[in-house]
């Protein structure tokens, strides 16, 4: 088993691994941590939420609708019309497409393809400024109308409802903020040649996963603020 | 810090594998895509054709909620690669949020009984 670990990197002593001889469950120590730093990650989102199901279901008669909260399009211009989970369902399928340009990167870095990880990484990164800047839209907008941490729209009856809409929101934009900032990283390193040198593309892999993460919270997020 | 310790694990992937991996993944944005679309189109037919107060929220909510573990499944399993780990290693990654469960119930629970108290408080 060591023999074949050390295969690429023949002058490792076979102890060294994870300093047992061995990697356990055959994965590559900082892939284990990122996946056991998501673990720990997800319980702070899923506090945020169960909090925000235990508000909400203390307010329920009052609990603003998403189709009111979220009714129009935060676009200049197509801010009349009502077409409620639009903008919204857009954020989304930006995320997915996304994830979608991330794990066709970390292929590819399989492969050992220096170009195909950069070309995947650009669309990745594109996709995340995409969504910053459609979250920026929909809360100035949503500011705009009178819904802050401190104050009620006339949609939203609920103070809690912008707490813990601005707090979540913000909390998994910060998320966003900081994977555009990691694959910007990975992407330059990439084009450097850096992991050539190194001989395997794990990065690609470790920094996809938080970024697969990312959408994952997304999934919940949209569920709990636009769907229930 | 040093990002370019040596791993063990399967690093290099033949052309086979590349391609089935691709093919795996191009279904499963499909289906998240499909999942996606099918969710938000529940959510509007809903609210224009039956709106307030109608009944079936609660089968529509019961949707919402296993659309996304599907979605979930999916992600996890196919983008994040973990289908294709070790056994142990899944373990490991969905035995702590077993905690959530109680969690999840406890608080809605909780949440619900102090609407109840509201209510008490005001006849008063």
């Amino acid at each position: 088993m060591s023999a074949q670990a050390t295969a690429h990197h023949g002058d490792e002593s076979p102890k060294q691994l994870w300093s047992g001889g061995a990697s356990p469950f055959k994965v590559g120590y900082g892939k284990v941590m990122m996946w056991y730093f998501l673990i720990s990650d997800t319980f702070t989102f899923a506090s945020f939420l169960i909090a925000y199901a235990a508000l909400r279901f203390a307010q329920s008669t009052n609990w603003p609708k998403p189709s009111e909260v979220f009714a129009s399009i935060p676009v200049h211009g197509l801010d009349h019309l009502n077409l409620p989970l639009v903008f919204v369902s857009f954020m989304t399928f930006l995320l997915i497409v996304s994830s979608w340009t991330m794990v066709r990167a970390v292929q590819e870095g399989y492969r050992m393809n220096k170009d195909g990880v950069v070309k995947f990484l650009i669309p990745t990164i594109l996709c995340g400024i995409a969504f910053l800047g459609c979250q920026y839209l929909e809360w100035t907008h949503l500011i705009s109308e009178g819904m802050t941490p401190t104050t009620v729209a006339h949609t939203t009856k609920v103070q809690n409802f912008g707490q813990l809409f601005f707090v979540i929101t913000g909390f998994h934009g910060m998320h966003v903020l900081g994977g555009v900032v990691l694959n910007i990283w990975l992407a330059v390193a990439a084009a450097n040649g850096r992991f050539d040198k190194v001989g395997h593309y794990e990065m690609v892999e470790k920094i996809g996963l938080y970024w697969h993460f990312v959408d994952l919270v997304w999934v919940y997020v949209f569920l709990c603020f636009y769907l229930l | 810090m040093n990002f370019d310790e040596p791993v063990q694990g399967h690093l290099h992937w033949t052309v086979e594998e590349y391609n089935d991996s691709k093919k795996e993944v191009m279904k499963t944005i499909i289906i998240l895509s499909v999942v996606t679309i099918a969710e938000v189109g529940i959510a509007i037919a809903y609210d224009k054709l039956v709106g307030d107060g109608g009944g079936g929220k609660m089968i529509i909510n019961m949707i919402m909620a296993i659309a996304s573990i599907i979605k979930v499944y999916f992600i996890m399993g196919t983008f994040m690669h973990l289908k294709h780990e070790k056994k142990w290693f899944i373990i490991t990654v969905f035995a702590p949020f077993s905690f959530l469960i109680w969690a999840i119930i406890a608080f809605s629970v909780e949440g619900a009984y102090w609407e109840t108290m509201r209510g008490w408080i005001n006849l008063f």
